[in-house]
């Protein structure tokens, strides 16, 4: 059985590539230095991940207060299929649809409620406010001065009902 | 005016071994050169296809880091595939040109130098390996391959060939004693025999067998034609000896001739004359001798009872000569010996005392009966009575004639009575 400490990897972005691949601040509403990177990096990870029935356009439905989700609906994927921003209530009721769940700013119960209740149910969840990546989501989103990385839970992936590019593991960020 | 002088004739020895040397060397470079240029043409083919797919697995790896956008990740991804030996420099490149990262072989040597001229010959391109997400190019992989292998295979190849070439040499000079001993050494004994016959005049010498068919067939053939020359050469020889000997001897009486007698005593004189202090070789002296009344018995007898006379005076001469090699007949019923030196009057006087003897044998007639030769004799002594062959022959006939004058005068008449 696959240890079930979530294992906390992360990828870390520069700030010179990301301010030549998505310009910062200025053209950002509300001024996130961080929006277009989670922006990147939401959809590397989408593209990284296969669905067992692919949608088109996905359906990326953010739960709770998100600080840096303002350049999510720009999202621009792969073979270009196009991405439906869906705000949703913090319930597992209200998830039904979704194929990416971004969590935003939660008590980590609440996290974890939404997390098992798409388990299972090939649904890529990724928290934002986590970052010691304890809310069983897949990937958890860590902030660091002018930089992002991420971290992720194998055993969450696993169970996710997804399959991940084993690829991006190598991408997070060591322990 | 001395021309320049002619280089020594290379030997057979040399001549092989200098061929195979050169035919061996000669194989030896173009197997070399073949296998030096087809391997680093393989090598060369495997590298790029290796190069190939290490642009393609380096592509693949940092395929997800690209797309997040993470630089650290892909210098990681492409030195934990790329950074193998063979690679001189490996590049990731935006589809836009620019290079993300980049890594090169560290090292700065002599050889890395030598090792950056031979890059650019056979590495002249770079292999690409494109990075491509959901089927968009997003970026390239560029890999310069590193030549290290390929000269070293070189060198291996260059370090094999030499020692090859070292083999060679002690190979030849093993096979060149071989050749000695089974073509040289036989064509060395006929050389040998024939300088035998040509200057010893030794016909009776044969060429050994020898190892080789074609070098034993010759020398078969040179000892038969030996065995034929030697033939030729007893058959001269022979003929030679009785012409000769028919030349300088009286074929009736077997006593050397006038010519051989005049010879003889030349040569008497000279070895006389040059051992002139000495008394060991003079003086040495000429007995002459006619029979009496030869004419007589030829014209009462017949010329065959002249003959038997002859022939009877002659067998006594020689008999009592001190060597049967030094009585001759001069002509007619004259008869000469050469008595060698060292010779005194009581030597001289010994010899005619032995032949007065002889002369008592008598010997037969055709006609069946015996009779008993007469002689006169004359002794003439090198140098006191001449210094030469017919001086000395003078002497001793004038001595003969007084001594015959003397003793026809004091015989008594009737002794003339018991010639034959």
């Amino acid at each position: 059985m696959i240890a079930l400490v979530p294992a906390a990897l992360g990828v870390a972005v520069a700030p010179a590539w990301a301010a030549r691949d998505m310009p910062v601040a200025p053209a950002t509403p509300g001024g996130d230095p961080y929006a277009p990177a989670v922006a990147r990096t939401v959809g590397a990870m989408i593209d990284y991940t296969r669905w067992p029935a692919p949608a088109d356009p996905l359906t990326l439905c953010v739960a709770g207060p998100a600080a840096h989700a303002g350049w999510l609906d720009r999202v621009r994927l792969a073979g270009g299929r196009g991405v439906q921003r869906r705000p949703v209530a913090p319930a597992p009721a209200a998830l039904a649809g979704c194929e990416v769940l971004y969590l935003g700013a939660l008590p980590l119960p609440a996290q974890r409620g939404l997390t098992g209740a798409v388990q299972g149910k090939g649904v890529l969840t990724i928290a934002e406010a986590d970052p010691d990546c304890r809310s069983e989501a897949m990937f958890c989103l860590v902030f660091e001065p002018r930089a992002l990385t991420f971290r992720l839970n194998v055993d969450a992936i696993s169970r996710s009902g997804l399959k991940v590019d084993p690829r991006v593991l190598r991408l997070a960020e060591r322990l | 005016m001395s021309g320049p002088v002619a280089p020594p004739l290379p030997t057979l020895r040399d001549l092989l071994a200098r061929a195979h040397l050169r035919l061996i060397v000669f194989a030896l470079a173009l197997a070399t050169t073949s296998l030096l240029v087809s391997g680093v043409i393989v090598i060369r083919a495997y590298s790029q296809r290796n190069l190939e797919l290490i642009a393609r697995t380096v592509a693949y790896t940092v395929e997800p880091a690209m797309v997040f956008g993470d630089p650290q990740a892909v210098r990681d991804g492409m030195m934990s595939v790329g950074a193998v030996s063979g690679i001189e420099r490996i590049e990731v490149r935006d589809p836009a040109g620019p290079v993300l990262a980049a890594w090169d072989r560290q090292d700065h040597g002599l050889g890395a130098r030598i090792e950056r001229a031979a890059n650019r010959v056979l590495w002249s391109r770079p292999a690409t390996g494109a990075i491509v997400h959901a089927g968009r190019p997003i970026g390239q992989v560029r890999i310069f391959g590193n030549s290290e292998g390929v000269l070293r295979y070189a060198l291996s190849a260059a370090i094999i060939g030499l020692a090859c070439i070292g083999l060679t040499l002690i190979a030849t000079r093993i096979l060149a004693r071989r050749l000695q001993q089974d073509v040289i050494e036989p064509l060395d004994h006929v050389a040998a025999v024939a300088r035998d016959v040509r200057l010893g005049g030794r016909f009776d010498q044969r060429v050994p067998a020898a190892g080789i068919a074609e070098v034993d067939r010759f020398g078969q053939d040179f000892n038969a034609l030996l065995g034929q020359l030697q033939g030729w050469h007893d058959g001269l020889t022979t003929q030679n000896a009785e012409l000769a000997r028919q030349a300088t001897h009286d074929p009736l009486t077997g006593l050397g001739n006038r010519a051989l007698f005049e010879r003889i005593a030349a040569a008497a004189i000279a070895r006389a004359e040059v051992g002139e202090a000495d008394s060991e070789t003079r003086p040495f002296a000429v007995l002459f001798a006619d029979i009496d009344a030869f004419k007589q018995i030829n014209d009462r007898f017949g010329h065959e009872s002249g003959d038997a006379a002859l022939i009877a005076v002659a067998d006594r001469l020689r008999a009592s000569a001190p060597h049967r090699d030094c009585a001759f007949r001069l002509g007619g019923d004259e008869f000469a010996l050469l008595l060698p030196g060292p010779i005194g009057r009581a030597g001289i006087a010994a010899v005619t005392r032995r032949i007065a003897v002889a002369l008592q044998q008598p010997f037969r007639l055709p006609s069946g009966t015996d009779a008993r030769p007469r002689v006169s004799l004359g002794v003439a002594v090198y140098p006191d009575d001449g210094e030469s062959a017919a001086a000395l022959l003078r002497g001793a006939d004038r001595r003969m004639y007084q001594h015959k004058q003397r003793s026809r005068s004091l015989r008594e008449p009737g002794a003339e009575r018991d010639d034959p």
